[in-house]
């Protein structure tokens, strides 16, 4: 009874650490000049220094419903490229995808909402080559407003995205109710 | 001389033409939303195509496509347009090559496949309520309850031999 008490007390008051949450609404993608893209290779790392990510990257593409797929749950600390998009450092968006926590705690990309403008994120490739992205904003969408264009839609110019989740967790749903959407450009 | 400069700049103006000839010939064929999430409906336009000279076809290639449609309707802004249902799609890039009715290429344009909505990129695991919470309220309701079973049962019986003796 006295652990039945505690687990309940636990219950009521576990893991006080909710993700943080982006400190504005995204700003629009900074106008950079295309430069020279480059040809398609899969990304196997991705590093945030201002929030200490060293990931491994693995391909993911779309689960039987259509949503975007992650790594499973029982590999935390690996993000996922999205195959169809493009590839980072190529023209387009290339999208990674993490969780924000396991069932055991946070997870690579818990602190995401902790990124300003200006933070530098690198992507390695299998090629060998390391490409180099600023962030231009950070943003928290509802996930049935998800801003589909910006992310996945593309132009000349190599981007980034990186998406995780956000906002309350609901019991119900078993999933948090907003994506974190961070939006980078390449600088090298 | 004056011949030397005008024949110069015709051929400079044709070079020039020439250069901006594909560009142009893209612009003539549109594709509304450029981004739909799979199982969505995209308009396709070919903006130049005369409706008199007959059905615009649209040959859509991409990750699993190969395929012709061919146009509905005239479209608002002029030319002949038709819809095209995503379901099925495989996600990716699309390209969308239009002819007019009388065999001319009315350029061409790109649309991409998305996932449907958000991510689901977490398990809750360190949210005030998150999953681990629930787990453990519940695991800690079935001991509680389990134990004041067990105590209720204990008590009935310490009664029942106090009765006998």
């Amino acid at each position: 009874m006295v652990t039945g008490t505690g687990l309940l007390a636990a219950g009521l008051n576990l893991a006080p650490t909710p993700p943080p949450r982006p400190g504005s609404t995204a700003a629009p993608d900074r106008s950079v000049s295309p430069g020279t893209a480059l040809s398609r290779s899969v990304p196997v790392r991705v590093e945030i220094p201002a929030i200490s990510v060293r990931a491994e990257v693995v391909p993911v593409a779309a689960d039987a419903d259509g949503r975007l797929e992650v790594p499973p749950l029982d590999r935390p600390t690996v993000a996922g490229w999205y195959r169809p998009g493009a590839s980072p450092g190529e023209a387009g968006n290339a999208v990674i995808v993490g969780h924000v926590d396991s069932l055991r705690g946070p997870a690579v990309f818990f602190n995401l909402g902790r990124l300003r403008a200006g933070d530098t994120i690198r992507v390695t490739r299998s090629d060998g080559e390391v490409v180099t992205f600023a962030v231009d904003g950070v943003g928290s969408y509802p996930k049935d407003r998800f801003p589909t264009d910006r992310v996945y839609g593309g132009g000349a110019a190599a981007r980034l995205r990186l998406i995780t989740c956000g906002g309350r967790f609901d019991l119900r749903q078993g999933d948090y109710l907003d994506n974190i959407v961070v939006f980078a450009s390449r600088v090298r | 001389m004056k011949a030397q400069a005008v024949l110069g700049s015709a051929a400079v103006g044709v070079g020039f033409g020439t250069l901006l000839l594909p560009a142009v010939a893209l612009a003539d064929t549109t594709v509304s939303p450029a981004t739909t999430p799979v199982g969505g409906t995209v308009v396709l336009t070919a903006t130049t195509c005369n409706p008199k000279d007959g059905d615009v076809i649209f040959h859509v290639t991409g990750p699993n496509r190969d395929q012709n449609v061919r146009s509905t309707t005239a479209a608002a802004g002029g030319g002949l347009s038709a819809e095209l249902f995503t379901a099925g799609f495989t996600l990716g890039t699309y390209t969308v090559a239009a002819t007019c009715g009388n065999g001319s290429s009315a350029g061409s344009a790109q649309f991409t496949v998305t996932p449907i909505g958000g991510a689901p990129a977490g398990g809750g695991g360190s949210s005030a309520g998150g999953t681990t919470a629930a787990v453990a309220f519940t695991a800690g309701g079935a001991l509680l309850g389990a134990g004041a079973t067990g105590l209720v049962v204990l008590l009935r019986r310490r009664r029942h031999a106090g009765a006998v003796a």
